[in-house]
């Protein structure tokens, strides 16, 4: 299916041509290129974008999920060793007796091959006037080379989600209280833009104010996931996601953003039913603090409360009877230092049963990444705001990635883009 | 780690307070508080149990604040300040209006987690002493301590609702907006407390260093208001340099009216430029402090800018030697080199030879060659290679194993004395490492036509230079590419893109192999990334990281492609 549009679209005529090139050589030369990922590879990150785009081209590709740090089997092309070396990605040409031997080992362990056929069509829901550089999967997207694009809330209430495999959520408040940045930056200029513009869009879509607007793209990313989506959410969109999705009958928002204040009851009316991975959440009353339940275990920007970075690790899964969550933890590291985020991570106590735990930080209360199924489609959170820049607050510099081209938090988040390429969701065990 | 950092910050506050309070005392040393200096001995010894008893006998003389004080040290050391908290309030009951007390009694509860107790001792202090300051001023810097600035915000609210004013609250309403990332209204508040706390210049900078770039033109606009006022100014050029703009802080300071103040913050500002190797601004800023302040020092900093800035007629004109009123040693030891070295450079080594002749009795022998050596510059600068030597000849056996020999040699295009003195001298710049490659690079003993490129680089005659290093190239095959490059780089930077990018493509074409190769299609890319032809500069990019994969250059090249491609945030 996915061929067959690429092939159909005139415009990318020569990405034709290169497919054409790859596919002619892999079958001609018979050979395989082989991307390690562990510390071997000069840029990890670049890899992701390699493979990607291989097999947007139609290039076979496999994932060879624990081998090697999670290293990528692809087609031996010309255009892909021109690729490899422009970006400084790391390969090694493997002939038809060393990938025999390389079978053979993964037959023998806990590594699998998966084969990765169709590269996911991808959405980035961030405001239309946004650059890439405040959002750490729009960073990795443009620094590994991969296409996505952006959408925001008219595409959404237009039902463009359809049109696409994948979806990725960072620091939006879908209650619609924008953080509750009011609180400290109502004066200035930025967030009054802000107000300005979401409140002009939620009158301009038919809504009568921003958390009744955001409330209603919630519930379509929500039937996005439940009809066979890849939904992939960073940072505050995580927590504020589900609470727009479990108070679809409720007020939420406090007083400052719709003129009247919280539904006192809303802890009981919230509909956890509904959600992806919380339930029993206690939001946060008061207008004057500056979290929006006990969801995230840190708190950053609650000073009483806020607790600090420690480091957290990935669990490891079966490769071959869990290969979904194998995938999404694929790396060169398996402790990896925490960062902050609006959202920061997540409570055990408010999982609900059956969520994936993908990492946690060892003897703490709360988790950081975590995975599961919605109807026909898949969730997974990755709390925090930028794995390279643990501290960050508003007006930092961006993050120059090709200063962290080996990123291992980084990598978890390309690890979400390719896995949807696999070739057949695996079963879980 | 946080919490144990303040409190000994505030453990150094309360001793420094201490003895300031003490000093006066210690003249009279009246009998009732000799309890109280045997407490200090014994806490200065470390013997915080047995200094307790005393200290707290002290409570009752007329040493009961710096006892007091005393005793919350020693407890803090002890793990005992829930012990200070009932006589704190005894003293407090019999002596309402000493602040001393109740700041005291707030840092102990605040210690011990009371946060209760401590909005509750608040209160009883307002209520006590209704119109003080001091109850907001001591719970808003307690807050502050602990990161709670919202709650800081709202004490300050609530004294500006009682008193009517926040005047004398600005220093904590300032880092209580600061704290909230409210930048200008931080910045407002900072210049305020400036104005009668004008110490705190470098704690504003510091406070407000944090502020992103997007709101930096309104915390400047906030400081550089009329009416000007030095410390604010002051402020905000530590502010900019804190940002990484010695220009910006100039324009800080360039308004201020010429007083003292001024004249010694324009000194301090031009001492860090100086520092820095930013020297027009530096001599903008001596050029003020001399209008208001003329002294010889000021003068020979501001003439020594202006040399180092490239203008060495203007260093001629702001360090006359009518500034020394005729003495003879002080032209000696500061104007002459000063001297010398703008008139070498002016092309009137004549001059600065008469000049040395003058005041050559002054001289040290090391000074008296040091000159000569300038002045054989002056000559190589006016293109007499003649009399150049002969002035390096008469500084004897080390003149003519100088730097400056070396250059010589090079000019004359005898290379193999210039090889050995080169590499042996001491001094270090772009046209030395450029020098070494070349001499390094040709075999031949003798290359007139490299001195003569050489020589009109140091002339200043770019177009001159590269072209004889073009002619150069066809002599000399060993080093053809890196003459070639050299012509190139001089070209670009002079403005002359059209010359540099024939030169690129002729090595691109006939040198290929050759290490400047790659540094040619780099140096080309470079030069279409600034003209916006980002499809010609990735192309150039390309070719050169696959060509030459093995080349340093390869990450440099890289990371242009990367920008070229907007894969990365730009470079601001």
């Amino acid at each position: 299916m996915m061929l067959s549009r690429v092939f159909s679209n005139a415009r990318r005529g020569a990405f034709v041509a290169l497919a054409a090139t790859i596919l002619l050589s892999a079958v001609a030369g018979a050979q395989r290129l082989l991307v390690p990922m562990d510390d071997a590879q000069q840029n990890h990150l670049k890899a992701y974008g390699l493979t990607y785009n291989a097999i947007k081209a139609g290039a076979s590709a496999e994932w060879l999920l624990n081998y090697r740090g999670g290293s990528f089997l692809l087609a031996d092309t010309p255009e892909l060793r021109r690729q490899a070396g422009l970006a400084g990605i790391t390969i090694e040409p493997m002939d038809n007796g060393k990938v025999s031997q390389l079978r053979a080992e993964i037959a023998g362990a806990n590594m699998e091959a998966v084969p990765l056929e169709k590269a996911p069509k991808i959405a980035v829901y961030t405001p239309p006037d946004a650059l890439p550089w405040d959002d750490a999967v729009t960073i990795a997207l443009k620094y590994a080379g991969i296409d996505y694009t952006p959408i925001y809330d008219e595409e959404v209430e237009k039902g463009d989600l359809s049109k696409y495999d994948w979806l990725h959520l960072h620091h939006e408040d879908f209650t619609g209280q924008l953080n509750k940045f009011y609180l400290s930056y109502r004066d200035a200029p930025w967030f009054i833009d802000l107000l300005q513009k979401n409140t002009a869009l939620a009158k301009k879509l038919g809504f009568a104010n921003m958390p009744g607007l955001k409330k209603d793209v919630a519930e379509k990313i929500r039937e996005f996931v439940e009809r066979g989506g890849f939904l992939f959410a960073m940072c505050g969109a995580t927590e504020t996601l589900e609470l727009a999705i479990a108070g679809h009958n409720v007020d939420i928002a406090q007083s400052f953003i719709d003129g009247t204040p919280m539904d006192p009851d809303a802890d009981r009316k919230m509909d956890w039913k509904r959600t992806f991975a919380f339930q029993d959440v206690h939001l946060e009353q008061s207008p004057f603090v500056n979290s929006m339940s006990d969801i995230d275990g840190h708190q950053v920007n609650v000073a009483g409360r806020r607790q600090p970075l420690g480091t957290f690790t990935l669990f490891n899964f079966s490769a071959k009877f869990d290969p979904v969550p194998s995938m999404l933890v694929q790396d060169h590291r398996g402790v990896i230092n925490d960062f902050f985020g609006v959202t920061t991570s997540f409570n055990k106590s408010v999982l609900k049963p059956g969520v994936t735990v993908l990492a946690n930080e060892e003897g703490a209360p709360w988790v950081k990444y975590i995975h599961g199924d919605y109807g026909k489609g898949t969730w997974t959170y990755y709390g925090g705001h930028d794995p390279e820049d643990p501290q960050h607050a508003i007006g930092n510099p961006p993050t120059d990635l090709s200063l962290f081209k080996n990123s291992p938090g980084y990598r978890l988040i390309l690890n979400n883009v390719l896995f949807p390429a696999a070739k057949k969701k695996p079963l879980k065990t | 780690m946080l919490g144990i950092r303040i409190r000994s910050a505030w453990l150094i506050g309360a001793i420094g307070l201490c003895v300031a309070r003490v000093a006066p005392a210690v003249a009279q040393a009246p009998a009732d508080t000799m309890s109280f200096y045997r407490a200090l001995d014994l806490e200065a010894s470390g013997k915080y149990k047995d200094a307790v008893p005393l200290f707290r006998e002290a409570l009752h003389t007329s040493a009961a604040v710096n006892a007091l004080l005393g005793l919350e040290r020693v407890y803090a050391e002890l793990g005992w300040s829930d012990s200070l908290v009932a006589p704190v309030e005894a003293l407090i009951a019999a002596n309402p209006r000493e602040e001393t007390y109740r700041t005291v009694q707030l840092r102990t509860l605040e210690a011990l987690g009371r946060d209760a107790d401590v909005r509750h001792a608040v209160d009883v202090w307002v209520h006590d002493i209704p119109g003080s300051v001091s109850p907001y001023r001591e719970y808003a810097r307690i807050l502050l301590q602990k990161n709670r600035a919202t709650a800081a915000d709202s004490v300050l609210a609530k004294a500006k609702e009682v008193l009517g004013t926040t005047k004398d609250l600005q220093l904590e309403v300032a880092q209580a907006r600061a704290a909230q990332g409210d930048w200008v209204e931080s910045a407002k508040a900072w210049r305020q407390a400036l104005l009668t706390a004008d110490y705190l210049e470098q704690a504003a900078a510091y406070a407000l260093a944090p502020t992103p770039s997007s709101s930096r033109a309104q915390v400047r606009e906030v400081f550089l208001a009329l009416p000007v006022e030095v410390p604010s100014r002051r402020a905000l050029a530590d502010l900019e340099a804190t940002w990484g703009s010695s220009a910006d802080g100039w324009n800080a300071l360039k308004d201020l009216p010429p007083d003292s103040a001024s004249a010694e913050a324009w000194s301090e500002f031009a001492q860090r430029a100086e520092a820095e190797d930013r020297w027009t601004i530096a001599r903008e800023a001596l050029e003020s402090a001399l209008r208001y302040k003329h002294t010889s020092d000021i003068a020979i900093r501001a003439g020594t800018a202006a040399m180092n800035g490239g203008d060495p007629a203007a260093a001629l004109r702001l360090a006359p030697l009518s500034d020394a009123h005729g003495d003879s040693a002080l032209i000696a030891k500061s104007y002459l080199p000063l001297h010398a070295r703008a008139l070498a450079a002016l092309g009137r080594p004549s001059e600065a030879e008469r000049l040395v002749a003058a005041y050559d009795r002054f001289l040290t022998p090391a000074a008296h060659n040091n000159l000569t050596r300038t002045i054989a510059w002056g000559w190589v600068r006016t293109g007499d290679m003649t009399r150049a030597r002969a002035a390096l000849s008469a500084t004897g056996a080390e003149g003519d194993s100088s730097d400056a020999a070396g250059w010589l040699a090079l000019y004359e295009g005898n290379l193999k004395s210039a090889r050995g003195l080169l590499r042996g001298g001491t001094e270090s710049s772009p046209e030395l490492a450029l020098a070494l490659a070349l001499v390094a690079r040709i075999k031949a003993d003798s290359a007139p036509e490299i001195g003569k490129a050489f020589l009109a680089l140091a002339k200043g005659d770019s177009v001159g230079a590269a072209s004889q290093f073009v002619g150069a190239a066809a002599k000399q095959p060993t080093a053809r590419s890196l003459l070639l490059s050299t012509a190139a780089q001089i070209d670009a930077s002079g403005g002359r893109d059209v010359e540099a990018v024939v030169l690129w493509q002729r090595i691109l074409a006939g040198e290929k192999d050759s290490p400047e190769a790659p540094q040619a299609e780099l140096e080309w890319a470079r030069l279409l990334r600034r003209k916006k032809d980002l499809a010609g500069a990735s192309s150039h990019l390309e070719h050169m990281i696959l060509t030459y994969p093995q080349s340093a250059l390869v990450p440099q090249a890289r990371r242009e492609l990367e920008l070229v491609k907007s894969s990365i945030p730009p470079v601001l």
